[in-house]
């Protein structure tokens, strides 16, 4: 499907439920079985879709519904990774998980869930996936010598994972490591992994980088500009940025490194409940056009709008569309 | 009928035997209406506050979907009661429970409606108006009425250990190359300016002391709701006046003026600002949540004697009262008088309550701050039958400051916490009166649940710097789990 100028999508996540969140817990607790939570997620990712379809994005998600929380969908499907299913109260939490050998190949399943997002939907798809470095931080190492080590042998685990999903379809990819700004000092590793993730894998590939949004407030502060000049190094077609909480002065950066990268603009506020008015979401556009050619610019929210109500993610997503086309019309594009 | 007894001393073991038998025989004797006996919840409890809004003996009736329905309770305060009085005391409860009707002797000063809205809060905020007049009228200053006689808010070696804290976190933020160039630093209710002033010299010595230049990057901000008080503050802290910016500021709402600095504040401090907000009580009981209703009142008799002693005419008492409220102790001729009328009317007036059964907590009107995912998790880890407060002030300061944090930033309150749903069956935990202030007991694991999902740990401490202070420290680190 042919995409227009400045196209509109969401960083991963939709809002979650409060009821899906319920459920998620007693899942956990073991009070609902896989088959009812399978229906229950089914269900969810549709709405999601729905929403986002309403919404009027160009390129929608399943909305991560499956998933508990950004570490452990990855860690429960990767082969060789050891899960204290005990290990949580909620399901947002973390589960402790740890590698105590090296990382065995095996399918972890992700197609299925491209699968039956690409079944609900006509409009243009993507799958994100956590990053290897950001995976690295929260999964604990037994065996590696260091994280660098661990996050490479991820990346090889994980690629193989991603060319599955090109197979079946998937012709844009979203990594996620907002642990980069946690950790700028790991960036060199990080970019290392990340290329090797993505080594081969023939789809648009999307590097999300933020400052963290894990219940809906910055985990890190500071600027981008520690991922220059070495994020110049990463293979990917587009760096997705938020811009709208923090403020546009990081686009500077993209003038002073002069870089090939399409860029997801950040154009909507997810950790405030407060919905953008289209002409607030146009004029942030307009100001990321000052440093990046149009043609190159992908609308988005700074990040996941799972820690948002329903309705407000609903309003935000529509004043983001809303936004977009009047710099459209503005500019004849 | 079910006894439910939520306090025991020695001393007063032998007094709620008398409470039961009593009922009990007059039950029997037929003073007690047998349609209400099996909804009868008898409550035997201790009340925080020797000076606070309640009767011997309270009934509390329910209301469900608006209409009057069956369960009615009888609360008596084991601290005020006495062998002599108890069979009045309780054939009256009894007669009131089973009664429909107004009780004739009082007279009602406001609708009923949710205690976070009741005109107690008026009398509260008047107090913080014109605390001078009062506090002349006594002869004493508010800290005198505290029960350490001073405030833990300026303990000079709590304050050592806060700056202490403060400056290991910028030191190490500082080593990480993450020190920003504005260090905000927050305090709420200021005070006379004496905890803030005392901090700033503190951290001063310390940057000094250690080579560094921190101080210069610190922006205190005094936050209070009284000009006049960030006035008097600023003025105490002298040659530190160059590092702090006023900010007029409603506690229980703090987020709405101090937006622009969303993220961007290391260290907020509250010292007695919590227990002071505004709060709502709900009742669990057998698997039901009961919200708390009040209006306030005063017996006819004190109506009497006061329209008698200021010279007001009974029918238009309740207008008087309006006008106090609204004008303070000018709205009497002679303002001395005014005060002396309003510490007399404060000393008298009580609080009638009933309970609302709520259906779902999803659709019950609950204060800012607090949604229904707040009160599930905590209603059903918690006790089978509790009355426990909302906090609806504190929920709402708390809710409204955390946006505020930078991510390695955190909040320090020092109040008086119930840490457990369970300590609330020990006992009733406000409000109360202190001075012509209302004061409460400050609901600390609901403030833990609110910030366990917004992504904070709440974590308290003794106050171990005084001996004997029931003072708690709350404080919050960033939830990693």
């Amino acid at each position: 499907m042919e995409l227009p100028i400045l196209p509109t999508s969401v960083v991963g996540s939709y809002s979650m439920p409060s009821w899906l969140e319920r459920l998620k817990t007693e899942y956990s607790l073991r009070k609902i079985s896989k088959a009812d939570m399978d229906e229950v997620h089914d269900a969810a990712v549709k709405a999601a879709i729905k929403d986002q379809e309403m919404a009027g994005l160009d390129i929608v998600t399943d909305g991560e519904m499956r998933r508990d929380n950004m570490i452990d969908y990855f860690a429960e499907r990767l082969p060789g990774v050891e899960i204290d299913h005990t290990s949580k109260q909620f399901y947002y939490d973390y589960f402790d998980s740890v590698v105590r050998g090296k990382l065995p190949i095996a399918a972890m399943g992700l197609v299925d869930d491209l699968n039956f997002l690409q079944a609900n939907t006509d409009r243009t798809v993507k799958f994100c996936v956590t990053g290897p470095h950001s995976l690295v931080k929260r999964i604990k190492n037994e065996y590696y010598p260091g994280e660098a080590e661990f996050a490479l042998d991820l990346a090889r685990v994980m690629n193989l994972e991603l060319k599955e999903l090109v197979r079946a379809g998937a012709g844009w990819i979203q990594v996620d490591e907002p642990y980069y700004s946690g950790f700028p000092q790991d960036l060199a590793w990080g970019v290392k992994a990340l290329n090797a993730l993505v080594d081969g894998v023939e789809a648009r590939i999307v590097l999300h980088i933020c400052y963290g949004n894990r219940y809906g407030k910055p985990s890190w502060a500071g600027n981008y500009r520690y991922l220059f000049p070495t994020i110049l190094d990463a293979n990917v077609s587009e760096l997705t940025l938020e811009f709208a909480w923090r403020g546009g002065e990081d686009l500077e950066m993209f003038k002073e490194f002069p870089n090939e990268f399409n860029v997801g603009v950040g154009a909507i506020d997810v950790k405030s409940d407060d919905v953008e008015t289209p002409d607030i979401v146009a004029e942030r556009i307009r100001h990321a056009l000052e440093f990046i050619p149009l043609e190159r610019v992908v609308v988005l929210p700074d990040c996941g709008c799972h820690n948002l109500p329903q309705p407000v993610a609903l309003g935000k997503l529509r004043a983001m569309v809303e936004g977009a086309r009047i710099v459209r019309e503005t500019l004849g594009a | 009928m079910i006894f439910q007894v939520n306090h025991m001393r020695k001393v007063r073991a032998e007094l709620i035997s008398r409470v039961t038998t009593t009922l009990l025989s007059l039950a029997e004797d037929g003073k007690v209406d047998s349609a209400i006996l099996p909804h009868l919840h008898v409550l035997l409890e201790w009340i925080q506050y020797r000076s606070n809004f309640r009767k011997t003996a309270m009934v509390r009736k329910s209301l469900k979907n608006g209409q009057p329905s069956p369960s009615v309770e009888i609360a008596i305060d084991l601290r005020q009661v006495d062998e002599d009085s108890l069979p009045r005391i309780l054939e009256a409860a009894a007669a009131e429970a089973a009664s429909h009707a107004l009780v004739p002797s009082r007279v009602v000063l406001e609708p009923f409606g949710p205690m976070r809205s009741s005109m107690i809060w008026e009398f509260n905020k008047l107090y913080w108006q014109h605390r001078i007049e009062w506090e002349k009228a006594t002869g004493k200053g508010y800290e005198n009425a505290l029960p350490s006689g001073s405030s833990d808010g300026h303990n000079p070696d709590a304050i050592g250990d806060q700056v202490a804290k403060f400056y290991d976190l910028v030191a190490d933020m500082d080593d990480r190359g993450q020190l920003p160039e504005r260090l905000y630093v927050m305090e709420f209710g200021v005070g006379s300016g004496e905890r803030a002033h005392r901090w700033l010299e503190l951290f001063l010595q310390s940057d000094r002391s250690r080579g560094t230049t921190y101080y210069a990057r610190i922006r205190f901000l005094l936050c209070d709701y009284s000009m006049e008080a960030l006035e008097g503050a600023l003025e105490l802290l002298g040659p530190h006046r160059e590092v702090a910016e006023p900010r007029e500021v409603d506690a229980m709402d703090p987020f709405r003026a101090l937006s622009d600095l969303r993220y961007k504040v290391l260290y907020v401090h509250l010292t007695n600002v919590y227990d002071n907000l505004p709060t709502d009580d709900a009742v669990l009981r057998d698997g039901r949540i009961y919200l708390i209703e009040v209006r306030s009142y005063l017996d006819q008799a004190d109506v009497d004697d006061l329209c008698r002693d200021y010279a007001l005419d009974a029918e238009t008492f309740p207008d008087a009262v309006r006008s106090l409220l609204e004008r303070g102790p000018h709205a009497l001729d002679d303002p001395e008088a005014g005060v002396r009328f309003w510490m007399a009317l404060w000393g008298k007036l009580q609080l009638e309550e009933r309970m609302v059964t709520v259906d779902s907590l999803s659709d019950a009107s609950l204060p800012s701050g607090l949604k229904s995912s707040h009160l599930e998790e905590l209603v059903t880890s918690g006790p089978g039958t509790v009355r426990f407060q909302l906090s609806s002030g504190a929920v709402g300061s708390f809710a409204g400051t955390i946006p505020l944090l930078h991510p390695r930033g955190y909040l320090e309150v020092m109040d008086i916490f119930v840490t457990e749903l369970t300590q609330y069956r020990g006992g009733f935990k406000g409000p109360g009166k202190m001075d012509g202030s209302v004061v409460n007991w400050v609901n600390g694991a609901l403030l833990a649940e609110v910030g366990r999902q917004a992504g904070y740990d709440v974590h308290f401490k003794p106050f171990t710097y005084r001996p004997g202070s029931r003072t708690s420290i709350l404080y919050t680190t960033h939830r990693e789990s």
